[in-house]
């Protein structure tokens, strides 16, 4: 019925070279990719597609393609550096580890256990991912941990466990995407942020299916929209009451599966059909009354349809109440868990599903456990070995870590795998964060802006010098190999906090010589809890091209690639629909600041631009940021193509390049994120946090925009 | 018949995966040998590849005072022999969508060979193995043919009509029925 992406192919192989079976590091869609490995020198030389991978069938995007020139960059980070008369200076491990856990006992003996921070990151492997978590709460005895994560997939986490009460990315399996006759996208530039993805809603569109997109600019994915509603940013919510006032009103909904399978219909239909008729959201979203009436038929009229959202509607103060919206029009539909109808949210990071499941975020434990809960406490206690009293509570999330250093109640961090002076809100504030500092510690493999400002940096192991697993969109574990030595003297990460835990005493709790030691601990400790990961094995991976999660031993013929088929994951089975009234972003256009900046990714570059910023063909084809400005803004505030226009919001200015194009709203400019220092769009952004997920609010904030002479 | 490249058009994203994937192809030394442009910049964020599509009687090769530039049984057109290349950029004038790239460093003329180590085993040549929006794709030609007329309206010409001339090509271009005109402006409807 459908194309595959790419039938079975023979792969070209050179002389004296092998192919090591691997997956992108880069976005959540973990595309299958070949390294060429060059038997005599033992690097990785090259990649080759690998056609016979479900998801992506050898097809990768262009971070994809080159990737692999990171790996024997010449910038990678070969030797510990420590800060010595104001200079990183290389150094032996042993000096550097030594240092850091004398360090780290020094300053908690003085200042308690929480006085150290943990800063990660969700472009590691779920083994990674799980000793960070242990080793903050095990090695350290701190409860301040968390990652990156937080900037990405907290406010879909949060919406999902609220209405379907577990955090899947995706509730279905890429292929459904073919089977939808209608397929929303709600603040996803899919095309760009995950185009490995934009196959699937292309081959849909040859079978016919109609597309919305929901988004302020009309983006190459929003090009092709059978209707493009280009809001306001920040007014998601308002939109999708809208619609769903539509789907009531025209009697659109699946009245009997709200009886059998939700709950909360009532409320949620007295606030729409009270305040968000069609000319009323327009008014709040500037979109068309007409074309919100459209949308909704198109959508309530199929049979099948997914919705799909990302970090356009995420990255907001309000980001669990769009996603909440969203889910809200599957569940009124009933279209959710039965072939070509569900959805969820598009992860922006490599393994940023599995990374937010093994106890890395501040609030909780392996399995998807919560820390409050006495008994999943009591369970991974007793796997860790630990007495109860040993292991600390929640802690506070990354935006609220990087405040507390600046208050001097978190005196040194252990940063990794994460870039935050370039990837977090108001980086202007966060300089003043991590110089506060008494000691900085940062494991990477380049000299990252946040690294540049270390006491002590670790040289750390890029994706293809380690084993390990991900777990990829749509909640799909699979498994990375090693494809050659880490460079210099780079090490793993689990690696470098096993040493420190040896040295810090802790050394018995940390007993691993491989990535699948700690993979069959995680299995254990994820046991009975939402994401499951017990009955995946590596051999089962491999056999299977990945095995969805949840995965329970007792249970090996589960198949969950599809979720929510008979119920809901809330203890009585049913679904939520939840009332979302619409709340104003956090700041919002005046006099002062009379424009909405919002903020993105390019598909040339991957998030703070560490690596990618690295790779010449990507720096080719996006040097340095923009702002796009619609003409008739352009023309309002004399900024011509191609010249300069300074940006001036609440927390910083900056100058940039104006890119004039009619693909935006006229009210809203656009800078994409992925540039640091003085091109960091961070410096303008509001560091407004959503209530329930701690997501700041990229998105949207209010800026004043000038040409530069 | 076998399989054929089939460019359809309307699905590209922009991305430049063709031009990174040409690079690493054996024998192209990371050098790419295709373009993508960008139509109507600053109206529609529409751009398209431009690859050879490998005509049946080529006017590149035609136009080569040295006979540098050879087709092979299967039709497919390859880039000048090194030895044999003038660096006069007669292919590069001659060919009407100016595929053939001049490399000054080398003076040397480049063009697409279709990943022939690739396509003349039977696999795809990297541009189509790896393109993310399956804009580029190695198929065979029903299978064109059939995905586009789906979109009602599409086509997908094999002979490009240059008024004076029409030219016949090996691989495909695809038009699909979707309207490249552009509003515009988007509209504010509070304003």
């Amino acid at each position: 019925m459908t194309t595959a992406a790419n039938a079975p192919a023979r792969n070209l192989m050179r002389p004296g070279e092998e192919l090591v079976p691997t997956h992108c590091p880069f976005c959540g869609m973990q595309c299958a990719m070949y390294m060429r490995l060059d038997r005599a020198t033992g690097k990785v030389v090259g990649v080759e597609p690998r056609y016979d991978f479900p998801v992506n069938g050898g097809r990768m995007c262009p971070k994809g393609v080159v990737a692999f020139e990171q790996i024997n960059h010449p910038e990678r980070l070969t030797r510990p550096l420590i800060r010595k008369n104001g200079e990183l200076q290389p150094a032996s491990w042993d000096e550097a580890l030594d240092l850091v856990a004398g360090r780290f006992r020094e300053l908690q003996g003085r200042y308690g256990k929480d006085t150290i921070g943990l800063y990660g990151g969700v472009s590691m492997t779920n083994e990674k991912c799980y000793v960070a978590g242990k080793f903050a709460r095990v090695a350290l005895g701190t409860r301040n941990i968390d990652y990156n994560g937080r900037f990405c997939m907290s406010s879909a986490a949060a919406g999902a466990n609220k209405a379907v009460g577990i955090d899947r990315g995706l509730f279905n399996p890429w292929n459904d995407v073919e089977l939808a006759e209608v397929i929303i996208l709600g603040g996803s530039n899919t095309a760009e942020c995950h185009p490995t993805a934009i196959g699937y809603i292309w081959r849909a569109r040859d079978n016919g299916a109609r597309l919305v997109v929901i988004d302020p600019r009309r983006t190459p994915t929003a090009r092709l929209a059978d209707v493009h509603l280009a809001l306001r940013p920040g007014t998601d919510s308002a939109l999708v009451n809208g619609l769903l006032h539509v789907l009531i009103r025209d009697n659109l909904i699946d009245q009997a599966f709200i009886d059998s399978r939700t709950r909360g219909f009532e409320a949620m239909k007295e606030l729409v059909m009270r305040d968000y008729a069609p000319d009323q959201v327009a008014r709040i979203t500037g979109v068309k009354a007409e074309l919100i009436e459209k949308a909704a038929h198109i959508y309530g009229e199929a049979k099948t349809g997914m919705v799909m959202y990302a970090r356009g509607a995420e990255q907001q103060s309000k980001g669990v109440d769009n996603v909440l919206s969203y889910i809200n029009l599957m569940l009124v539909t009933g279209k959710i868990g039965k072939p070509g109808c569900g959805g969820g949210t598009l992860t922006g990071q490599g393994n940023g599903q599995g990374g937010r499941e093994h106890g890395q975020k501040a609030d909780q434990l392996p399995g998807y456990r919560k820390i409050s809960d006495p008994e999943a406490r009591a369970y991974i206690c007793k796997v860790w070995g630990i007495d109860e009293s040993e292991l600390p509570g929640a802690g506070c999330s990354a935006y609220e870590l990087l405040q507390a250093m600046g208050r001097s109640e978190v005196r040194a961090l252990y940063l990794y795998c994460s870039n935050p002076l370039v990837s977090a809100p108001d980086n202007n504030s966060v300089r003043q964060f991590l110089e506060n500092l008494d000691f900085l510690v940062v494991a990477d493999f380049f000299l990252s802006e946040s690294a540049a400002l270390a006491d002590v940096v670790l040289p750390a192991a890029v994706w293809a010098e380690d084993d390990g697993t991900t777990t990829n969109a749509e909640g799909r574990v699979i498994r990375s190999r090693k494809a050659q030595e880490p460079v210099g003297e780079a090490k793993p990460d689990w690696w470098i906090m096993r040493e420190i835990s040896r040295r810090l005493g802790r050394g018995q709790y940390f007993d691993y010589d491989s990535p699948q030691d700690i993979f069959e601990e995680l299995r254990l400790a994820s046991k009975g809890g939402p994401a499951d990961y017990s009955g995946i094995t590596y051999e089962r991976i491999e056999r299977e091209n990945g095995v969805f999660w949840p995965a329970p031993e007792d249970d090996p013929g589960a198949d969950n690639a599809r979720m929510f088929t008979q119920r809901f994951a809330h203890p009585d089975g049913r679904a939520m629909i939840h009332a979302v009234p619409y709340r104003p972003a956090g700041e919002v256009p005046d006099a002062e600041y009379p424009y909405y900046l919002t903020t993105g990714r390019l598909v040339f570059h991957y998030l703070s631009g560490t690596q990618t910023r690295r790779l010449p063909f990507l720096m080719q084809q996006a040097p340095e940021p923009f702002v796009e400005v619609h003409p008739d803004l352009a023309a309002r505030l004399g900024l011509v193509h191609g010249g300069k226009a300074r940006l001036r919001t609440r927390r910083g200015d900056m100058a940039l390049t104006v890119k004039v194009t009619a693909t935006i709203r006229p009210d809203t400019v656009f800078v994409p994120y992925h540039w640091g220092d003085r091109l960091s769009a961070n410096q303008l952004t509001n560091p407004a946090l959503d209530p329930v997920s701690r997501m700041p609010e990229f998105k949207t904030c209010a800026v004043a925009i000038e040409p530069v002479s | 018949m076998g399989k054929v490249l089939f460019i359809d058009y309307e699905r590209c994203i922009g991305c430049r995966s063709c031009l990174a994937a040409c690079r690493e192809c054996g024998g192209h030394e990371g050098r790419e040998r295709n373009y993508v442009v960008q139509l109507a910049p600053g109206i529609t964020t529409q751009t398209a590849p431009m690859l050879c599509l490998h005509c049946e009687n080529p006017a590149c090769a035609r136009s080569c005072p040295a006979e540098a530039i050879k087709v092979t049984p299967e039709g497919v057109v390859l880039a000048a022999a090194r030895e044999k290349c003038l660096g006069c950029k007669n292919c590069t004038l001659a060919c009407p969508y100016g595929i053939p790239r001049f490399d000054e460093s080398q003076n040397l003329m480049m063009k697409c060979d279709l990943c022939y180590e690739r396509t003349s085993a039977g696999s795809p040549p990297m541009c189509a193995s790896v393109c993310p929006a399956e804009t580029l794709s190695w198929v065979d030609e029903e299978v064109a043919r059939e995905r586009v007329a789906r979109r009602s309206g599409g086509r997908v010409p094999r002979d490009f009509n240059f008024k004076a001339k029409v030219i016949t090509t090996a691989g495909l271009g695809g038009w699909g029925a979707a309207d490249f005109s552009w509003e515009g402006v988007l509209q504010d409807a509070s304003d």
